[in-house]
């Protein structure tokens, strides 16, 4: 592609000028400055890096060159040279140059718009894809495939991203003659749309992290692919997908009843119940900038403290007047729903994360040759967003690992007289204040015996240690650990569980195993809630105020001379029920001055951690409260023992404590 | 005490030669005038009750309930290693939105009184001088001289660096 005529216009201009004009006048370099920079900014819109980079050059060069009093012989030869360099950068070809696209686009504002309903857009375009993969002649799902890629193109073309537009243009093509019925969609008709879809994302990608001010280069045109594209626009059958054959494409399938709810990032989305055909719903939701939903739910949780000020206000209360205290009561109940409205909008449903994995599932099932059929269960069960957010890399990787690992190909499973298509179920439910997230496959199971024996090689365990199998199982968790023969370029690096299982942690959720050689592995992710809110026992030690997670506590009382034991003239040890537990003196450990050192003036609290349980000696039991987790930020990432703050009802920060942290210390204390 | 919010949309004051020139919010610290830019200041507020966390520097005094955000506060007497003082009516806090590790953070520096905000010329700041090694010359803009008294402007991003703050909490275990 040759360079325009305005960019050589340019480049002569100058030429002339340096030629007539003697730059050996004293007139300083600076001068040509701004005809340097109209040509680099002329090269860079259109891509000519050669060019764009010789005249950044020589503008660096001027610039270094310093006052024009001293030394204009120099900036000449500069300027003679640099120019050399633009006339033969000026002969190449222009090649992309990984500039940010912002040169081209213009509002930052209208860039974010754009990146967001895009990627809403490609995400139903995929789930509609793969409607219609199992039925070619949806006639809905092809309408809204097309309508889709039409929308992306307009708004590309729109903020001038030209590849983006085009491709979109070539796509919306296919599926415009296909909803026509003068094309229809093949296997592998999908896959070039699926591959189309894609791009379009890495683009939006690129815009995002351009947006963000990270270096990102723009995709290079795919012109093979747009060869595809053309070639099934054009009723030429695009090149079969391998291996063919083997390939089916994983469905997903509800079991009724479910409700489907919109990919809506923040708002809450109240679904249309879901009919046959599987069209998707129409709801009225907004999209609301995550920040402000933030800030809102942190106001009502003021609110509700202030209220609650107001509430147990002395004063107020001595003026015994019942119409003041209805009209308290009423102020309360408005607060007390108030906030919970607003924790509700942080709640999204599970649904589309596992029509993401569907799409995995359809992706590596024909890479690794296998069949597999995808069922969920409770896409409507709701959580956290930065949950959601969270679980999508764990999720993916245990989908993997599924796949590559634990499914066997139709052949093996035909001879073991299972059936050839394998059943891979994710399942939401709620289960005693928390969610579970299941992973089934009904492939081999874990293989003990491969397991035990990498932990010995590694020597991880001795040989004979006669663990039992949830205890081997629990080994795979361990970094570094592998049992695949080879590494694949998708799992088997090793890398995977140990990091999934941070993930959950990090989540203050938990991970079970449960295996069945032969018929298949179940991954139970445990997970609360929701990220913020706790209930907690508020505890006080002298004038501090801490929290202990009420889900961990087991009981609280004043202990009896009887109760406290020391061990070896320093481990202290209570006698709770027959049990003997360590014992954890709150102050001591905070280094706080408590109100009395006598555990009889005291009180015991009983806490368990994966199934230990240890008490904390705290001076008082304040009470319980439902708080709303505040990390403490960065500065305090190593204070061991803090989870993190949370606002108490007096408006004072309550540090929350971090029970694992504490139980472990004293274990690996009471060990020496 | 109330507390003052400023507002933020104030334009730096603009000067071709020395971009350490604009508006500073000076205060007091023992016998010492400082200032930090005005941009970086989002609130100053009384003394409130501060929850102590364990295992800090002592000059990490903890956090503070600002509406509904948890703020680390930091009392810069102790961080600069001057000797402590008590708490007066003067006292405040001065809430500054800096640069932390990863993005921007509110934290808090407890200073003895607040005096004035100075629109500072380029011709007001000068370099400082090089005292040594002895001095952290690095939390330093420069010094101001405005009417006969001389005002140490800090960098405040540099002061209340997490940095520093994670290699003294290593220290301190």
């Amino acid at each position: 592609m040759p360079h325009s005529p305005e960019l050589r216009r340019q480049i002569e201009d100058l030429a002339l000028r340096l030629v007539v004009e003697d730059s050996d006048d004293g007139r300083p370099a600076s001068v040509w400055i701004p005809a340097l920079e109209q040509i680099r900014d002329s090269a860079l819109r259109e891509q000519a890096g050669p060019v764009s980079a010789a005249a950044t050059a020589i503008l660096d060069e001027i610039n270094a060159a310093g006052e024009p009093d001293d030394e204009t012989g120099r900036v000449a030869g500069v300027l003679q040279e640099g120019f050399t360099r633009l006339q033969q950068a000026l002969d190449l070809e222009p090649q992309p140059v990984a500039v940010p696209d912002l040169q081209i686009s213009q509002d930052p504002e209208l860039l974010s718009d754009f990146i967001l309903e895009s990627r809403e857009h490609l995400a139903a375009i995929e789930a509609q894809v793969l409607t219609i993969e199992r039925d070619p002649k949806d006639a809905e799902a092809l309408n809204s495939v097309f309508r889709g890629f039409h929308t992306i193109k307009g708004l590309a073309g729109f903020l001038e991203l030209w590849e983006v537009q085009k491709l979109a243009h070539e796509v919306e093509t296919v599926l415009d003659l296909a909803r026509n019925s003068q094309l229809t969609i093949t296997p592998a008709a999908t896959d070039v749309i699926l591959q189309g879809a894609d791009y379009l994302r890495r683009w939006v990608t690129h815009l995002d992290l351009t947006l963000q001010k990270q270096p990102s280069a723009a995709p290079p045109r795919d012109e093979p692919l747009l060869v595809r594209i053309h070639a099934l626009a054009a009723g030429r059958p695009a090149s079969e997908p391998a291996p063919a054959g083997l390939a089916v494409m994983a469905a997903a399938v509800e079991t009724p009843p479910a409700e489907e709810a919109p990919a809506s990032p923040a708002a809450p989305a109240r679904a249309a119940r879901r009919n046959d055909s599987a069209t998707r719903s129409e709801t009225m939701a907004v999209k609301v900038d995550t920040a402000k939903l933030d800030y809102l739910v942190d106001m009502a949780g003021e609110m509700v403290i202030a209220e609650s000020l107001v509430r147990h206000d002395a004063e107020l209360g001595a003026l015994k007047s019942q119409k003041l205290q209805r009209k308290i009561a009423q102020l309360t109940r408005i607060t007390a729903e108030l906030q919970k409205t607003a924790m509700a909008m942080r709640l999204v449903p599970i649904g589309p994360l596992f029509r993401r994995m569907a799409r995995l599932v359809r992706d590596l099932s024909r890479q690794f040759g296998k069949r597999v059929e995808m069922e969920t269960q409770g896409d409507q069960i709701e959580l956290d967003r930065n949950i959601v957010e969270e679980l999508a890399d764990p999720l993916m990787h245990m989908v993997r690992n599924a796949l590559d690992h634990g499914l066997e190909p139709p052949e093996e499973r035909q001879a073991h007289g299972k059936n050839p298509t394998a059943r891979l179920l994710l399942k939401a439910q709620h289960q005693a204040g928390q969610v579970v997230i299941e992973i089934s496959d009904d492939g081999r199971g874990l293989n003990r015996e491969r397991i035990q024996s990498k932990a010995i090689e590694r020597g991880l365990i001795a040989a004979g240690d006669g663990l039992a199998d949830t205890e081997i199982y629990n080994l795979i968790f361990l970094p570094g650990f592998t049992t695949a023969a080879e590494v694949t370029n998708v799992s088997g690096r090793g890398v995977g569980m140990d990091v999934v299982r941070r993930h959950i942690e990090k989540l203050r959720g938990r991970i079970e195993i449960r295996s069945t050689p032969g018929s298949g592995s179940t991954f139970l992710l445990k997970l609360p809630l929701t990220l913020a809110i706790i209930d907690g026992l508020v505890v006080g030690v002298g004038e501090e105020r801490y929290i202990v997670p009420l889900f961990a506590v087991r009981e609280m009382f004043r202990p009896a001379p009887e109760t406290i034991w020391t061990v070896q003239q320093r481990d202290e040890m209570a006698l709770v029920r027959g049990s003997l537990m360590p014992v954890l003196r709150l102050y001591r450990r905070f280094r706080v001055a408590p109100r009395s050192e006598d555990p009889l003036q005291s009180v015991l609290v009983v806490a368990e951690v994966e199934g230990q349980r240890f008490c904390i000696l705290v001076d008082e039991l304040i009470g319980k409260q439902e708080v709303v987790i505040k990390t403490l930020g960065e500065m305090f990432r190593n204070v061991a023992g803090v989870a993190g703050g949370a606002i108490l009802g007096d408006g004072r920060v309550g540090l929350i404590l971090d029970l694992d942290r504490l139980f472990k210390e004293k274990s690996a204390d009471a060990a020496h | 005490m109330s507390s003052i919010m400023l507002s933020m949309n104030e334009p730096a004051a603009a000067s071709q030669t020395d971009p350490r020139a604009g508006k500073y919010l000076t205060f007091q610290l023992a016998n010492e005038e400082f200032g930090i830019r005005v941009l970086k200041v989002r609130e100053i507020m009384g003394l409130q009750e501060i929850t102590a966390v364990p295992q800090t520097p002592a000059h990490v005094k903890g956090v503070i309930n600002l509406r509904g955000k948890v703020v680390p506060v930091i009392d810069l007497r102790l961080k600069f290693g001057m000797a402590t003082a008590e708490y007066t009516q003067r006292t405040c806090i001065i809430v500054t939105q800096v640069q932390g590790e990863s993005a921007s953070v509110l934290m808090g520096i407890i200073v003895d009184g607040v005096s004035e905000v100075l629109n500072l010329t380029a011709a007001e700041i000068e370099d400082t001088p090089d005292f040594g090694e002895a001095v952290a010359g690095q939390y330093l803009l420069g010094m101001a001289k405005v009417k006969g008294k001389v005002k140490i402007l800090l960098d405040i991003d540099r002061v209340l660096s997490t940095q520093d703050l994670h290699n003294l909490n290593a220290i301190v275990h």
